[in-house]
């Protein structure tokens, strides 16, 4: 059993984005506010995350003006929907192959692996709340000022 | 918590196992779950409440009249406009907690749902005047307000639940019509107490459900 945990959303508060997304209908979307305040973050730093996720293709965002006001909604794509069911698969195989002291199982201890951290990874390099992307065009700061 | 020897994931935000990435998961999941559910557990235990004070006390006022009249005591009124209208306004934040900054093709259909039973509510009870001024028999009056507006409402939810394909609640609004219809063989008195008891059991079992489906795991069975 090679047991795979996608870097990309093996992050704590990527982890949470991508639950939250995912617990709406398919393609319902929800707002940059709403999402920062379920999630009690700063939207510099939600920003930062939604961007890596933007990036992979696992969200879509999409922002409207409405007179001065700009309003930006977040949704999970097919891909993104698909990419948690993978990492949710993942941790289902990986937590049946671990003993009860959370080491691996002695069948599985040698065919544990995680793409989560190694070099070749989109956005292994980068912690929680790094710098953002370069070279991206698509969340910004919901009151209209984009953010890079 | 003890991490596997490669488990962990190196430059994410220390160590981050896979039994905390479970954890997370599900603690994620159950509360976007919790907070996007316009059908809250809590507010239909509440509501199953409801129904069993309002419509017992109704057969309570009503039980021991002979020849029957209808009349329902001041204070069973009372309680129900008290229940009603705090369902009415704990309902009120619930569905705009839930609705708040989403937007999409099931938030309009959930709208269109609001919007339809908001109408089959107004006809299932507004039905009653035109039966007042006809001047309708005491034991009409009687067992048409404890079970016809419930058919009415039942079967619209039903319909639109199914063409919106949200089976969990067609199913519990065809509960409500068996109910409904289950009260009318009760008689203008006994159909109050059957509404009721069948409410109850009804929406306790939808609170059951939806309780059940916002908790279950992502990840362990």
């Amino acid at each position: 059993m090679t047991t795979e945990l996608d870097p990309l959303i093996h992050v704590p508060t990527r982890l949470k984005i991508v639950a939250t997304l995912a617990a709406l209908p398919d393609g319902d979307a929800l707002s940059f506010t709403r999402l920062q305040d379920m999630l009690g973050l700063t939207p510099g730093n939600l920003i930062v995350q939604l961007r890596k996720l933007e990036d992979a293709g696992y969200i879509g965002s999409t922002k409207t003006r409405n007179g001065s006001a700009q309003k930006t909604t977040v949704a999970l794509t097919g891909k993104g929907r698909a990419a948690l069911g993978a990492y949710t698969q993942a941790l289902r195989d990986l937590l049946g192959g671990l003993d009860r002291d959370g080491r691996p199982a002695e069948a599985d201890r040698d065919h544990v692996a995680f793409r989560a951290g190694t070099a070749d990874a989109p956005g292994a390099q980068d912690g929680d709340g790094a710098a953002a992307s370069p070279g991206h065009g698509g969340i910004g700061h919901p009151s209209g000022q984009a953010i890079r | 918590m003890n991490s596997a020897p490669g488990t962990t994931t190196a430059g994410h935000g220390g160590d981050f196992d896979p039994r905390q990435a479970a954890d997370l998961l599900d603690q994620a999941t159950r509360r976007a779950r919790r907070q996007f559910a316009p059908l809250s557990p809590l507010l239909f235990t509440f509501r199953a409440v409801v129904v069993l004070v309002v419509f017992g006390g109704f057969w309570l006022s009503v039980r021991g009249q002979h020849p029957y009249t209808g009349h329902i005591s001041g204070w069973a009124i009372a309680v129900a406009v008290v229940l009603v209208a705090i369902n009415i306004g704990w309902t009120a934040w619930v569905v705009e907690r839930a609705g708040s900054g989403v937007s999409g093709p099931a938030q309009r259909k959930w709208q269109a749902w609001k919007g339809i039973m908001v109408v089959a509510w107004i006809i299932g009870y507004g039905t009653t005047a035109p039966l007042y001024h006809a001047g309708v028999s005491h034991p009409v009056w009687g067992l048409y307000p404890a079970s016809a507006p419930l058919l009415i409402i039942g079967l619209a939810g039903a319909a639109v639940a199914a063409v919106f394909r949200y089976w969990p609640l067609a199913g519990t609004c065809l509960a409500i019509v068996v109910t409904a219809v289950a009260a009318g063989f009760g008689g203008p008195a006994g159909s109050w107490l059957i509404t009721g008891i069948g409410l109850c059991a009804v929406y306790l079992g939808f609170a059951a459900f939806t309780a059940w489906r916002q908790r279950r795991s992502m990840v362990r069975p």
